[in-house]
Formats: C-alpha cells, structure tokens, sequence
C-alpha cells in the first residue's frame, strides 16, 4: 500500500488532536457512564419487581378454610401479609369473606376479589395471581378426590395434592450459567450509541471545519492524494470509535464486571460498526456546512438508531412491527450481534450475517463518502 | 431602542433564511416522542406486551402433549402467546434470532407417566437475552403442571384404566367390564362439575386506586408528559445556536466593524439576549403546536404554560449569554455548549423521568432548567398556577442575566 504510512500518519495525529481535546473526556467516559449507570440500574430493577411478592389478606373467615387456602398460597416467591381491615396501602389485596367455608362446605360457587393498585409491579402481581390459581386448582383436586363425603370434615382427614407434573426452568446449554447483569445490558448500549454520536459528531464537524479553513486544501501541497486525504480521515475516525469503545469496555470490566461473552469477537463486531459510522461521519462532514447542523444529525441520528437498535430497551418489548423496521439502524445489527456473543456464547459463524450487514454498510457509505469528499467548499 | 430592534428583525430575517439547524433541532423532540410513545403507550388492549413467542418440543407425541398445546389455545391464552411445534435445535435457533421467548419441552412418555400418576418434568427453556417474558410463560407452565397434576390425581383410577387400554392389544380389552368403570367415571365427572360449574373458588382481578392517586394514563398523556422534556432540551439546542452568533461576530471582526456605527454595546447586548429569547418562545410555541396537532398532548391553561415557556426561554437565553461571553472562542463554545446541554437534559429528566432516576440524580437535576421547567409544566396540565417553577426560573435567570449583560459587554467592547 503506497501512501499507507502517510496516511495513518495523518489518522493518528487527528487521533491525537481529538485525545488532546478538553471535553474528550466528557464524551467518551463522564457522560457514557453516567447512561450506563442509569440505564443499568434500570435494567436491573426491571418494572421493580420485588424478589418477593406482596399479599395483603383480610381473612374474615368465620371457618377453618379460609387458614387451609392461604396455607396453599404460601410460597418463597410470595409474602402473605395478615391484617385485620382493608388497610389504605397496599400493593395487591385479597378479602376472604366471613362465609368462605360455609359456601366452600355448601358447594356454592364464589368469587374473591384480587385488588390490585395502580402502578404497583405488574410483575407481582402476576405472581401472585398466577399463585392464588396454582392455590384453587390443588384445593378443588382434593376436593374432587375426596368425592362425595361430608366436607365439614375433609380438613380433619384427605389426600394431600401431590405435584406430580412438575417444572424445571433454566437456560440453554452452552449459554449463559447466572442471569445477566443490569450492566451486561446497558454497557453494550451505550458503547454503540455514543460510538455513532461521537464519531458522527466529532468526526463530521473536524472534517468540515478542515475543509473551511482550508486544511485539507493545504494538505494537498503535501505528498498526499486526494484519496489519501479520504482515506486518511476515515482511518481517524475509525479510530476514534475504537478509543471510545475501548474506554467503555476496560472501565466496564474494571467496575462493572462486563462480561461480552467471546471479548475478541465483540471488538470485532464494534469495530466494523464503527468502520460504517466513520464513513458515515465523513459523509455528513462533506456535506454540512454548519456545526449546529452535524450535531443535530448527529443527535437525531444516534438517538432514532440507538431507539430503534435496542440499545435503550429490551427489543422483546418492542411491537413486532417496529423491530421488523429496527433492521435499518445499524445500530441493531451491531447489538444482535453482541447479544449472540454475549448471551449465546455464540461464534463467527453465527455473527457473520450481522458482520456481513456492517461490513456492506460500512462499503457503500465509505463509497458514498469518497465520492462526496470535497477539499474546498 | 429603535437599533435594538432593527438588530433583532436582522437577527431573526438571518436565522429564517437558513433555518435548516434550528428544523433539525425542533424535529429531534419529535421524533424521539414518537418513538417512545409507539413502544411504551398503552394500548386500548388489556395486555400491553407483544405475544410471547413459544417454541414447544414435543418428545410424547401423545394425549397429554396435546392437552398442553391445546391449553396454550385457550380464548384468551391465543392473545398472549404464540406457539409453535417445533425441535430443540429450531427452538435454538428462533431462540438466538429472538423469535423465541422460551422452549416448553414435554418429555418422552409424559403421557405414560402421568397415567402412571409418576412424577414427571416439564422443562421451560427461557431465552437468556430477554428479561420479562421468560419468565411470563414459566408461570404460566407452572400453573398448568399444578392443573394437570390435579386432574390425574382427582381421575387416578380412570387414569389407570386409559394406561391399561393403551398398551392391550383390541382383541384382549375386557370390552364387557368397562361399563362399570364408565359408570363411576361419570360419578366423578358429575361431582367435579359441582366444583368448577361454577367455579368454587374464582378469583376477580381489578385494579384500584390509592387515595389522591393520578388516574393511569393514556397515550395522550404519555406524549404530553414526554414533551415538555424533550422540548426543553432542544429548546437549549437552538437557542445555544442562536447565541454563539456574538461568539463568531467576535471571531471573524464583524462585531469591531459593527462597533464603528452608532450602535451601542448594550443594545447589541440586550438584542441578542432579547432576539435568544423571543426566538426560543417562538420555537417552544411551535414545538408546542406541533405536539398538539401530531401527538394530541395537552398543556392545561395556556396563559400559565406561555408564561412557563418564557422564563425558561429567558432563562435559557441569559445562560448562554453568559456561556458566550466566558468562553474564548467558536470552538471552544461548540466543545462545552452539548456536554452541558446534555448533562443538564439527563439529569433534569428530559431523557427519563426523573422519578425512575437514581436519588443523587435526582437531586443534581433541581439545579437544571429542565427539572423545573418539567415541574412547572406538571403542575400547569394539572390545572394550577406554576409558582415555584416559574420564580426560580425567572429568578435564576435574571441574576445569570445581570451577570451576563456586563459580561458580554466587556467581550463585545474589546
């Protein structure tokens, strides 16, 4: 490669440049960690469901069933909290009337009211409704066992329900041993997106603002080409991405424990995005004449990619139909891929479609770049 | 005064013929709010998450695998999952393509064991990139084992009965004897129906309200209370750019040869900070409109929210009055304006609500326009007056104000 020493020559010093800058530090590690540390808090206390679930339980029950059901609803997963009335607070409420058993030894069919407050963890309260079913269903199974005999005195004597249909929960094999960590997901997230704000933000305005002083015209006058020149500054963009997500990783791995699965692989996965974003960067740079302009591209940009990407959120809470428009953020590819590694224990093999994706994108705006790239305005 | 405001109207004729920057910034807010508010709105629907896709491997291939599938298809149980028959390998690889929130895997001769009233496993494979639902169809399993496990308790003879008849050839069943059986099925049958037709024991879920509590929102109270923070933030946005005008007028020597008329410094002074924030009311008023047209949010009394939008307009132009005046140059503006920016947008809650942050964020935020002026806001849909919002607003920024006029001064003087 004739020219390459030249050209990396002029990638490093605008590495060099960006580094020696006051607010590099904010961009790439001050206002990354504190996303990072916001969104892995939030992750972490999904909808703040609470280990265990609370159950508040009015038991008026002038009988010996009303105690028998709430010892079937017992569980590690939910918290049975006895009062006397109705209290003003409370998560989710339960009234077990005065005639419980009396409708229960009658055969009279009845419905408990499961109050739920508004904004309470729906997660709880799945739980414990999911709990107060599992509860019914062993109670009626004994009671249809017990037939036809005198139910006053089913509680003395009868069959105890055996769970003989049982469930084992876990992961996939090869995948994960512990449940991912708040931070597993948010680290990831926050790499990419202020991979693609930084780089198109910084990258596009130093590529404009070179151009209007005339420091690429007078680069010229040096033995680089023109597409030396390009070249050059797509090298230093990239760069730039590769600093940033290096920072974000190593400070990950110190503080936060990050694990990415397969480290080598998720580089390889970031750098390739970030091939795409510094040609992205050196696009907009060619074509804005206006810093406020690239910043808010840049903005508009990262912010509607790392949305649509998963960046922010779980995809599997996203409407089929918004994912399905997500495979045009680069961003998206970026995070499926890192996912893979990380969550799948997953290989090259299985990340080659997405690399094939970036690595297409990151041709045709490195093509569409070139062809835009101006020395002068 | 006449040339404070013949800078103002040149100020303003400049900006609009190149309106592009400030378009960009006023699009951002929203596109970002209908985003959010296509993933997180309610829906009019009861369940407010996608189906959960359910990859089911079937290993018995006989009736009780089929029950499970079959409960799966229930009324109501059709809306929020969405299964599919297929191997562990395809389960896998839906998996890794997140098209599978888990794998149910029914065992070999589950149905075999289950007439044999055996203990036997249903396994759920959950879907380790995913957080909620998982767990969702666990619970829904493990509802399901204990409705099975019931019924083969409560029907164990019959159970027994049906083992015996699968494994004897046709010719050696005892057709004659099993009227009988039949009988006392029936018997069974007929008492259990007394306990679920009607149900013994049902449960009624409904949702209740604390005293004084908000009413849940709708989407139209999602986008209006999203709004006011993503406007806020771009509000800085533009407004920045509008100010850093004096910074490249001082750049490039257009403020010396402005310096050489009759014009005076502090009517340049009070036109930019004048021009930062009419044009900003302006901006936040059509940001406003556009809310209200695209996304239906509402403000509450208008007369209240004008006055809101002002002192954060004001407030928002002193500051970077201010900015412009300490920092040295263009560059050095375009590097500190977007890291405060953003840092004041996180931690005011333009970026999230804030009382889903972290208390020491929270507590950073009240020193960020964006805090009060989302407070204000709130306080104003609510339908009251936005006192405190509104005097520490003006307050603040009439002191960031007082300090940035002689400033700027100085810096326009030299």
């Amino acid at each position: 490669m004739k020219g390459a020493p030249r050209v990396l020559h002029v990638a490093w010093n605008d590495l060099r440049i960006m580094v020696g800058d006051k607010v590099f530090l904010f961009w790439t590690l001050v206002f990354p960690m504190l996303f990072i540390v916001l969104f892995g808090l939030l992750y972490k206390s999904s909808d703040s469901a609470p280990a265990v679930a609370e159950l508040t339980v009015v038991n008026l029950d002038q009988g010996r069933w009303g105690a028998y059901f709430l010892d079937k609803v017992k569980s590690p997963a939910v918290d049975l909290k006895i009062v006397g009335s109705e209290p003003a607070e409370y998560n989710r409420l339960i009234v077990l009337p005065p005639d419980f058993s009396a409708k229960i030894e009658a055969k009279r069919g009845q419905t408990l009211a499961l109050k739920k407050r508004e904004g309470a963890s729906t997660q709880a309260a799945a739980r414990v409704e999911t709990r107060l079913y599992q509860a019914i269903a062993r109670m009626l199974s004994e009671l249809i066992l017990y037939g036809e005999g005198d139910l006053s005195k089913f509680l003395d004597r009868h069959a105890e329900f055996r769970d003989i249909v049982q469930v084992k929960s876990g992961f996939p094999e090869k995948t994960v041993t512990v449940v991912p960590s708040g931070f597993d997901h948010s680290i990831p997230g926050t790499t990419v997106q202020f991979i693609m704000m930084m780089v198109i933000i910084y990258g596009g305005i130093t590529v404009m603002e070179d151009r209007k002083t005339g420091v690429l015209a007078r680069m010229l006058f040096s033995p680089l080409t023109k597409g030396q020149v390009f070249r050059a500054k797509l090298l230093g963009r990239w760069m730039m991405g590769l600093v940033q997500a290096l920072i974000l990783i190593v400070v990950g791995k110190i503080f936060f424990k990050l694990n990415l699965g397969n480290t080598p692989l998720s580089l390889l996965v970031i750098a390739v995005f970030a091939m795409a974003m510094a040609a992205l960067s050196v696009f907009i740079g060619s074509l804005c004449t206006k810093e406020d302009m690239i910043i808010g591209l840049a903005v508009l940009l990262a912010n509607i990619f790392a949305g649509l990407g998963g960046c922010w959120w779980p995809s599997e809470i996203v409407p089929r139909g918004v994912r399905q428009v997500a495979m045009i953020s680069p961003a998206y590819w970026a995070m499926d891929a890192l996912h893979k590694l990380r969550f799948f224990q997953g290989g090259f093999r299985d990340i080659l479609p997405n690399l094939g994706v970036l690595a297409g994108l990151a041709v045709l705006l490195g093509f569409v770049s070139a062809r835009f790239f101006k020395v002068r305005d | 005064m006449r040339r404070l405001f013949l800078v103002l109207g040149s100020d303003v004729r400049r900006h609009l013929k190149s309106p592009l920057a400030i378009v960009i910034f006023m699009a951002i807010p929203m596109v970002m709010t209908a985003l959010i508010g296509i993933i997180f709105a309610p829906k009019a629907e009861q369940t407010t998450l996608p189906p959960i896709p359910v990859v089911l491997v079937d290993h018995d291939k006989s009736i009780a695998s089929r029950l499970v599938l079959g409960a799966f298809d229930a009324d109501q149980l059709k809306k929020m999952f969405e299964v599919t028959v297929a191997d562990e390998a395809e389960g896998r690889r839906r998996m890794e393509k997140g098209r599978a929130s888990a794998i149910l895997i029914v065992p070999e001769k589950f149905t075999l064991d289950l007439l044999d009233g055996k203990t036997t496993t249903l396994t759920v494979v959950k879907n380790p990139a995913e957080q909620f639902l998982p767990d969702v169809v666990e619970e829904f399993v493990a509802t399901m084992a204990v409705m099975l496990s019931g019924a083969i308790q409560a029907f164990e003879a019959e159970a027994k009965g049906i083992r015996v008849l699968l494994d004897s050839p046709v010719d050696l069943i005892p057709w004659e004897t099993l009227g009988p059986e039949f009988g006392k099925a029936q018997k069974k049958v007929v008492a259990a129906s007394k306990y679920l037709n009607p149900l013994l024991i049902g449960i009624k879920a409904e949702e209740t309200r604390a005293p004084g509590a908000k009413p849940r929102f709708t989407r139209r109270d999602l986008f209006s209370i999203m709004l006011p923070g993503m406007a806020v933030m771009f509000l800085l946005f533009i407004v920045q750019t509008l100010m850093r005008d004096i910074i490249s007028e001082r750049g490039d020597g257009k403020l010396r040869r402005m310096m050489t008329t009759p014009l005076r410094p502090m009517e340049l002074v009070g036109a930019r900070l004048l021009g930062g924030w009419v044009m900003g009311l302006v901006v936040l008023l059509v940001m406003v409109a556009v809310g209200t047209l695209i996304f239906g949010a509402y403000w509450g009394n208008f007369g209240y929210f004008l006055l809101l939008g002002a002192a954060v307009s004001f407030w928002t132009a002193a500051f970077f009055g201010l900015f412009g005046a300490l920092v040295r140059n263009r560059n050095q503006a375009g590097a500190f304006s977007a890291p405060i920016i953003l840092a004041f947008s996180l931690f005011g809650g333009s970026m999230m609500n804030p009382e889903a942050m972290p208390k020491a964020f929270r507590a950073i935020g009240v020193a960020t326009p964006n805090r009060w002026f989302i407070d204000g806001a709130a306080l104003v849909r609510d339908g009251r007056f936005p006192l405190v919002p509104l005097l520490i607003l003006l307050a603040s920024g009439l002191v960031l104000a007082a300090l940035a006029a002689p400033a700027l001064r100085r810096r326009i003087s030299v």
